[in-house]
């Protein structure tokens, strides 16, 4: 006897209510969908009737219908997490189907975590990706590494391409994005899935998809949290005392008979801590979104209000940063065969920051670490203000009046800090963001779908600069105040048509796409102005309605020159039974960046996929519950390098001047000869690898790849003698990539408690294997650090910028030492060294310590990534725990000034070389460095980077229902939170996650914060 | 297809379209001469860097740090990986490059003949001084006289010197019938003329020793009556030597080969070396300059104190007529109370007069500092009176009074009141310091006398190494140049 069977079906994780789950009644079609409460209603033939509860990503359930009452069904999520669908570029696979190399990260893992760019969700969370932020200033960018390094040419890079709903966004434009909105990324890892961006493709892909309504169901987001922020670290820099000792010693090793600068440095006791000038201790930070999301049976939509303040660690007053935004995602069907919508997000940042962040010349970072703890910040004493250098006109002064101290000993780009704040006062950065796209789905038959996308961004942005008359020491001086406007605007866009066809007949599953895609971007018109001598103090005062006479009104501009890309794409995704996997891909680009010869490349790409636990000959067990082995080849590209590279052109600016009209005469010259031969740079990458689960609650992946870029894009520096200014782009390097990956996730539910744990590691071998003919390695993309010259080079079976250097044999500790040190002939190897001085290999075995003495020192290149989430919960408290880490790698510790003689010291030059100490590894202080201690780059400035941070701790309790759904919540949630806990490295200098062109060359890097928050989220 | 990539080049001008104009033709000439006046971006100058190592001055700078590639050549620890050597070596040659691309280019262009023919001798002419500063700093060169096809590049060979001096000689003899006699000064001043080639032709037969030639060259340059009449070319002195120095006078009748500068190119801190600011105003002067009494204080501009004079230098010029309008003398001015600044590197309180940078000749635009617009002699009347003296005196012609040589050399004095003395190389390489001082002319007239080993050990050179400077070590990587054996290689 028929009867109806009922129930509510809810998300065993959060209770709540989940709509649009098939209950099928099994063994027939016969199925119905929950409706926005997650109720049922479905006909049985009779009560034992079984129902089967399906949804996508969450373990199916079957139950019994029993005649009584309706029933309630929680589903869990599916741990292996194999029903899940995989963005794949242009569409979706099922995860089990997939055969490329693609790691995820999904809106659960990202849920009130204390992110402020996009590229920090994917850091320690997906393996083969190598992160570094690149500096402390709130709302800095990432360094980004996808499978290691594609190119070393100068005007290249390694930043992947970031597609956001399908729009190219550029590397330095993602940071608009709020982290809430997001609902998955994915990284395209390997050539297999990458070939279907073809030509950009080489650097890895990264997918972000932002959320979308469903149906019937109206929720409402709140999530917020607030916080403060400090320094984790600061350096051990000498005290004024042990300063002026030092000073004293390093006056008498350089002149025996010189008068000692400091009479009585015990007396000056501890002197300026500048760094306690310029680190806020309570740097506050508050980040709130808000998302309303639901829709009808037509339509649907998300939208979102974000709100991001911070303040930086690092002299707040100039460092902070303001970031809103606003999104507006919808869909809707006006018709059976036709679905139109939009993904729309806006965003407003308005940032101030201090300038150099990782940079010896200037700014309060590297100023606090040079500047000398004799001189006060703040010159109080009458008989001194009375004196020059305090009676030079427009000496800065605090508010009472005194002056700002200045240093007699430590000058160049070394600033007093306060100073040097109070100059850069009120100035800011802003941008306005609209990125978005617009499309059509239309659907004249069953399998068969046309989708045509629009899509863009437009940007404006620019900043405001005052810079008051102001003498800072003896070369910064400025007598005339400025007042500069930049102003940028970006209009770039896209339009691409897909036609996708799926079919399934009997056991084979096919789906091919064919597409077309146009491109523009770098569309940059630039306007600035410079108005100098206005009648105004400060920021607050300057505006450009101050008319100074004309000669005081500089304007420039720029048009930027575009980038434009034609592409032609199709893929075939096949499948038997799930069992036997084939993805095919050719992509056929053409880029304005090439001369004719090479204008279009061609991209393929193929990938297998076996699955044995399908097979009949594996029995169901408990130990292997799924395997896929996949593997595949492919090719892609790069063409970000300059416009115009392949031609020759002449250059203006070769002035001279004749007669006395005191005007320049204009002289054109080449700028460099042509390649009308440049092509792209290919990459061609194979990758075999896994995954499984294991005693139903493990899963794994497991990649090895092996990639190599061939015809990398150099100007080879050509020999000073030809004259020519710069060389032609040519295809000369090539440079390997290897790698394994391996991702391991587990997740179990004791009564009530959860546990989820997810760990990846990433091992990476970057090796240069061609340069130009005769080449043994470049320095064009070299590092460079003060009176050192290069520090790194691009050599053949070395990788990208390894270190190179000086080896050193230990301190000589006499002058008996020094002299039998001689070369073959018996030239005394290093005649200006004295006891206490750096004693320097002589690696070619001639009569001199020179250049060619230089060796390798070490790749800053991490040669492991890692990273580990915990996650727990237990009744209504939850847990998270998630570090990452690197290592393998050496860092340049540069944060003294070389060529600021009296420039302060970290404490371990306490430990350095004297008659009484011998020391092996610290030399000898002294002020003229003829024996180049510390002008030769030797491995004493490097460290090993090897890191693991705590990035975030959060534990979070979820008030109980019967008290909130009196407000009518879903759910309220506060938490506290940490971020950047503790970090554990034998590194001394602030901080060893350093990005940037090289990882790993610090000079005085902005550190990351340590914060504590307290947070609330709220669901309706 | 294709043509949608089409993309506009904006300013980019492609070279195929290029050197078709005798406009065009103009502009590739004016590119070889900016390399004559090429500044490099780290502040250094051929003057800079020979008087930092000469014993007229120190490298000076805030702190023996500062500026390290001066205080490189300063103290003798200059190396193949030094600023200097890269600098000078990348100055000439790529000098060398821009003639040799517009003695290639200039063939096709539709032009006036005789205009045609003035361009390719002044740029034969500028490569000759390129390739004549090239051989004497670094001895073994290549000589490059077209530009090297890419296949080549690395197959580029030094040649002996010889030949490279022959070059010279053959490229300004080839020059000079079409260079013009004079030029007109206020629009032209600069431009080779016929005088300036033949004074450089003098020079270098003189540095090859060869005498006779050398005196035959300048008696062309100085006229027949040297001291008293204008030569065919309008070379006379100046009647008063201060005048040499005022802006108002630039290219004026005693100047020969003059750097040209001026205060309008807006080089900025991000460009230095760029435009056509003149740094040596900025750099030479005292650090910190404080003034106190604004009355009696001169305006200088605070500036980085590099190139002070050295006190020995000082000693010499002390009570010659020449001092005032050479050396700033901060120590006075300081002693008596006027005026302040920092006592920094090398200090000695003599600084040079005469270019330094003042508040009254101050660019209007870009970093003021940095466009001072003082030009520099290469080579003035003085120059070449004191060398034909030298010249004749060496290849044992008559020095006594009455003689061309006598005339030149006390015509010298005589402008400043000083009274004759006899042709002597004593009294020659005297008059020289004192006349020439802080011009640039010390270091290479040391190194030409063989004087430089005893004069210059209290700084460090070593006889049979410092006459050169190593070749850049860059030049070495990937390519068939040979280091100087005088700096560890076999050439």
């Amino acid at each position: 006897q028929e009867v109806t069977a009922t129930g509510k079906v809810t998300d065993k994780s959060d209770g709540k209510p989940l709509p649009g789950v098939t209950i099928t009644l099994q063994g027939t079609t016969k199925a119905t969908l929950t409706d926005a409460s997650g109720n049922f209603r479905i006909a049985v033939p009779s009560a034992g009737s079984k129902l089967i509860i399906s949804q996508l990503g969450m373990v199916s359930q079957t139950i019994t219908v029993t005649n009584s009452s309706s029933v309630n069904i929680a589903l869990e999520t599916d741990v292996t997490a194999l029903g899940e669908v995989v963005v794949v570029g242009y569409g979706t696979q099922k995860k089990s189907n997939v055969t490329g190399s693609i790691s995820s990260v999904k809106a659960k893992d990202l849920e009130s975590m204390p992110i402020n760019r996009v590229e920090q969700a994917l850091q320690g969370r997906t393996s083969g990706v190598t992160i570094a932020t690149n500096n402390g200033q709130p709302g800095s960018a990432a360094t980004v590494r996808i499978r290691g390094y594609t190119t070393f040419a100068k005007d290249g890079n390694n930043n992947p391409l970031w597609v956001v709903d399908g729009v190219i966004v550029d590397n330095g434009g993602i940071g608009y994005l709020n982290q809430s909105d997001i609902e998955s990324i994915e990284v395209l890892k390997d050539a297999a899935s990458q070939a279907i961006y073809g030509a950009r493709a080489a650097n890895g892909v990264i997918i972000v998809t932002t959320k979308r309504g469903k149906s019937g169901l109206l929720q409402i987001n709140y999530n917020g949290f607030y916080g403060t922020s400090a320094a984790a670290k600061t350096l051990d820099l000498l005290n004024a005392s042990e300063y002026a000792t030092l000073r004293n010693e390093a006056a008498k090793n350089t002149d025996p008979n010189a008068t000692l600068p400091f009479a009585n440095p015990a007396a000056l006791g501890k002197g300026t801590d500048w760094q306690d000038i310029i680190f806020n201790n309570d740097a506050r930070r508050q980040t709130h979104e808000f998302s309303i999301a639901g829709g009808g049976e037509k339509s649907t939509f998300y939208s979102s209000f974000g709100y991001i303040k911070q303040e930086g660690i690092v002299a707040s007053p100039i460092s902070k940063w303001n970031r809103a935004n606003i999104r507006l995602n919808s869909t809707h069907k006006l018709a059976k065969w036709l679905t139109v919508g939009e993904n729309l997000g806006y965003s407003h940042s308005v940032n101030s920051s201090l300038g150099n962040t990782n940079n010896e010349f200037g700014g309060p970072l590297s100023s606090a670490i040079g500047l000398d703890p004799t001189t006060p910040a703040i010159e109080t004493n009458p008989d001194l203000i009375s004196k020059p250098p305090y009676t030079t006109p427009n000496v800065l002064r605090d508010k009472s009046g005194n002056p700002f101290g200045l240093s007699p000993w430590v000058g160049q780009e070394l600033i007093n800090p306060l100073a040097y704040i109070q100059t850069k006062l009120g100035n800011y950065g802003w941008d306005h963001n609209i990125i978005g796209n617009a499309f059509a789905e239309l659907q004249p038959i069953k399998d068969l779908v046309f989708r045509s996308t629009l899509g863009t961004k437009i940007a404006f942005y620019g900043d405001d600069a005052f810079n008051p008359v102001a003498y800072l020491n003896s070369s910064n001086i400025r007598t005339k105040n400025s007042f500069v406007r930049n102003w940028n605007n970006v209009l770039n866009y896209n339009f691409e048509n897909t036609l996708s066809y799926s079919k399934t007949f009997g056991k084979h599953n096919a789906n091919i796409i064919v597409g077309q895609g146009i491109y523009l971007d770098e569309n940059v018109k630039t306007l600035n102005v410079t108005f100098n001598n206005i009648i105004a103090n400060n920021f607050e005062e300057a505006n450009l309605n101050y008319k100074p006479v004309s000669a005081d009104r500089t304007a420039d501009g720029n048009d930027g020159t575009v980038h434009k890309v034609n592409s032609l794409f199709s893929r075939i995704s096949y499948n038997y039974d799930e069992k036997y996997l084939f993805t095919g891909i050719i992509r056929r680009d053409g880029s304005s960046r090439f001369g004719d010869n090479n204008k279009f490349g061609y991209f393929p790409s193929f990938s297998l996929g076996w699955v044995p636990t399908k097979e009949n000959f594996w029995k169901e067990n408990n130990v292997i519950n799924f395997f896929k082995i996949r593997g595949g080849y492919g090719v892609t590209g790069n063409d970000q390098i300059s416009n115009f590279a392949y031609n020759a052109l002449v250059s203006s600016g070769r002035n001279y001047t004749f007669g006395t009209t005191d005007v320049s005469s204009i002289g054109w010259s080449p700028a460099a000869p042509s390649n009308p031969d440049l092509k792209w740079e290919e990459t061609r990458q194979t990758t075999l690898g896994f995954d499984a689960t294991i005693f139903t609650n493990f899963t794994l992946a497991f990649d090895v790849y092996k990639k190599k870029t061939v015809g990398v894009l150099q100007y080879p520096t050509p020999p000073s003698y030809l004259g020519v200014a710069g060389a032609p782009a040519q295809n000369i390097g090539d440079m390997e990539n290897k790698g394994l990956e391996l991702e391991l996730g587990y997740r179990k539910t004791f009564g009530e408690f959860n546990l989820g744990v997810n760990g990846n590691v990433s091992f990476l071998k970057n090796k240069v294997t061609k340069l130009a003919t005769g080449k043994l390695f470049i320095e064009d993309e070299a590092q460079s650090f003060q009176g050192m010259g290069n520090i790194t080079r691009t050599g053949i079976g070395h990788s990208f910028n390894e270190f190179y250097g000086y080896e050193t044999l230990g301190i000589f500790q006499n002058q008996a030492e020094i002299d039998s040190y001689v070369g073959p002939g018996g030239t005394k190897l290093q005649p200006n060294a004295k006891p206490g001085d750096v004693k320097f290999a002589n690696l070619n075995g001639d009569n001199q310590i020179e250049a060619a003495d230089r060796t390798y020192l070490g790749s800053p290149i991490p040669k492991y990534t890692y990273g580990l989430t915990i996650n727990m919960a237990y009744k209504n408290f939850d847990f998270v725990v998630f570090g990452s880490g690197a290592g393998g790698n050496m860092i340049f510790q540069g944060l003294r000034r070389l060529d600021v003689t009296f420039a302060n010291w970290q404490t371990d030059i306490l430990n350095r070389w004297t008659p009484t100490n011998p020391s092996t590894t610290i030399p000898r202080v002294v002020e003229k460095d003829d024996n180049k201690n510390n002008t030769n780059f030797t491995r004493r400035y490097l460290e090993k980077g090897d890191y693991f941070r705590l990035k975030t701790l959060q534990l979070g309790y979820n008030i109980p229902k019967n008290v909130i759904q009196k407000i009518g919540a879903q759910k309220v949630r506060v938490y506290v939170m940490s971020e950047n806990l503790f970090t554990i490295t034998k590194y001394t200098g602030y901080d060893p996650e350093i990005g940037g062109t090289v990882f790993g060359v610090d000079k005085g890097i902005y550190p990351q914060a340590r914060s504590f928050m307290v947070g609330l989220n709220v669901g309706f | 297809c294709k043509k949608d990539l089409d993309v506009n080049p904006r300013e980019r001008i492609l070279e195929s379209n290029y050197y078709k104009t005798p406009e065009q033709a103009f502009s590739s000439l004016i590119s070889v001469y900016d390399q004559f006046g090429n500044q490099s971006g780290g502040y250094l100058t051929k003057l800079n860097i020979f008087s930092s190592g000469s014993d007229d001055h120190y490298a000076g700078g805030d702190s023996p740090s500062d500026l390290g590639d001066l205080q490189a050549m300063n103290n003798y620890t200059v190396s193949s990986l030094s600023g200097a050597p890269s600098y000078l070596w990348g100055k000439g040659f790529t000098g060398v490059y821009r003639a040799n691309i517009f003695l290639q280019k200039v063939e096709e262009i539709q032009m006036d003949a005789s205009t045609k023919n003035r361009y390719i001798a002044e740029a034969k002419a500028l490569r000759a001084i390129f390739y004549f500063d090239l051989v004497r700093i670094f001895k073994n060169i290549p000589l490059i006289l077209k530009p090297v096809e890419t296949s080549d590049w690395y197959n580029v060979l030094q040649v002996p010197p010889a030949d490279v001096y022959k070059q010279i000689e053959l490229d300004l003899k080839e020059a000079i019938p079409n260079l013009p006699l004079t030029v007109p000064r206020n629009t032209e001043g600069g431009r080779l003329t016929q005088g300036a080639a033949h004074a450089v032709l003098g020079k270098v037969y003189l540095w090859q020793e060869k005498f006779a030639d050398a005196a035959t060259e300048f008696a062309d340059v100085n006229g027949p009556s040297p001291g008293t009449t204008p030569s065919k070319y309008g070379y006379v002195l100046m009647s008063k030597f201060e005048d040499l120095y005022k802006l108002a006078n630039k290219f004026n009748s005693e100047s020969i080969l003059e750097i040209s500068y001026n205060s309008t190119s807006n080089m900025g801190w991000g460009n230095v070396g760029s435009g056509e600011g003149n740094v040596a105003g900025i750099m030479s002067g005292p650090r910190n300059y404080n003034i106190l009494i604004p009355d009696k204080a001169p305006d200088y501009v605070s500036g980085w104190s590099v190139m002070p004079f050295t006190k020995e230098f000082f000693a010499l010029i002390h009570f010659d007529p020449r001092n005032k309008p050479t050396v700033a003398n901060l120590d006075s001015l300081e002693k008596a109370g006027i005026v302040t600044y920092k006592h920094a590197n090398d200090n000695t309180g003599y600084f040079v007069e005469k270019y330094a940078g003042r508040v009254s000749t101050k660019a209007n635009s870009g970093q003021l500092e940095l466009n001072f617009p003082y030009n520099l002699y290469e080579i003035r009347l003085a120059d070449t009176y004191l060398m034909e003296a030298e010249a004749v005196l060496k290849s044992g012609g008559a020095v006594g009074a009455g003689s061309r040589a006598y005339a030149a050399l006390n015509a010298v004095r005589a402008r400043v009141g000083l009274k004759p003395v006899d042709v002597t190389m004593d009294n020659i390489i005297k008059e020289r310091r004192i006349e020439l001082a802080a011009e640039g002319q010390r270091w290479f007239d040391l190194v030409r006398w063989g004087l430089a080993p005893a004069k210059l050990a209290f700084k460090g050179f070593v006889a049979g190494k410092n006459e050169t400077l190593p070749i850049p070590n860059g030049e070495l990587n990937n390519t068939k140049i040979v280091q100087s054996k005088e700096w560890g290689g076999t050439k």
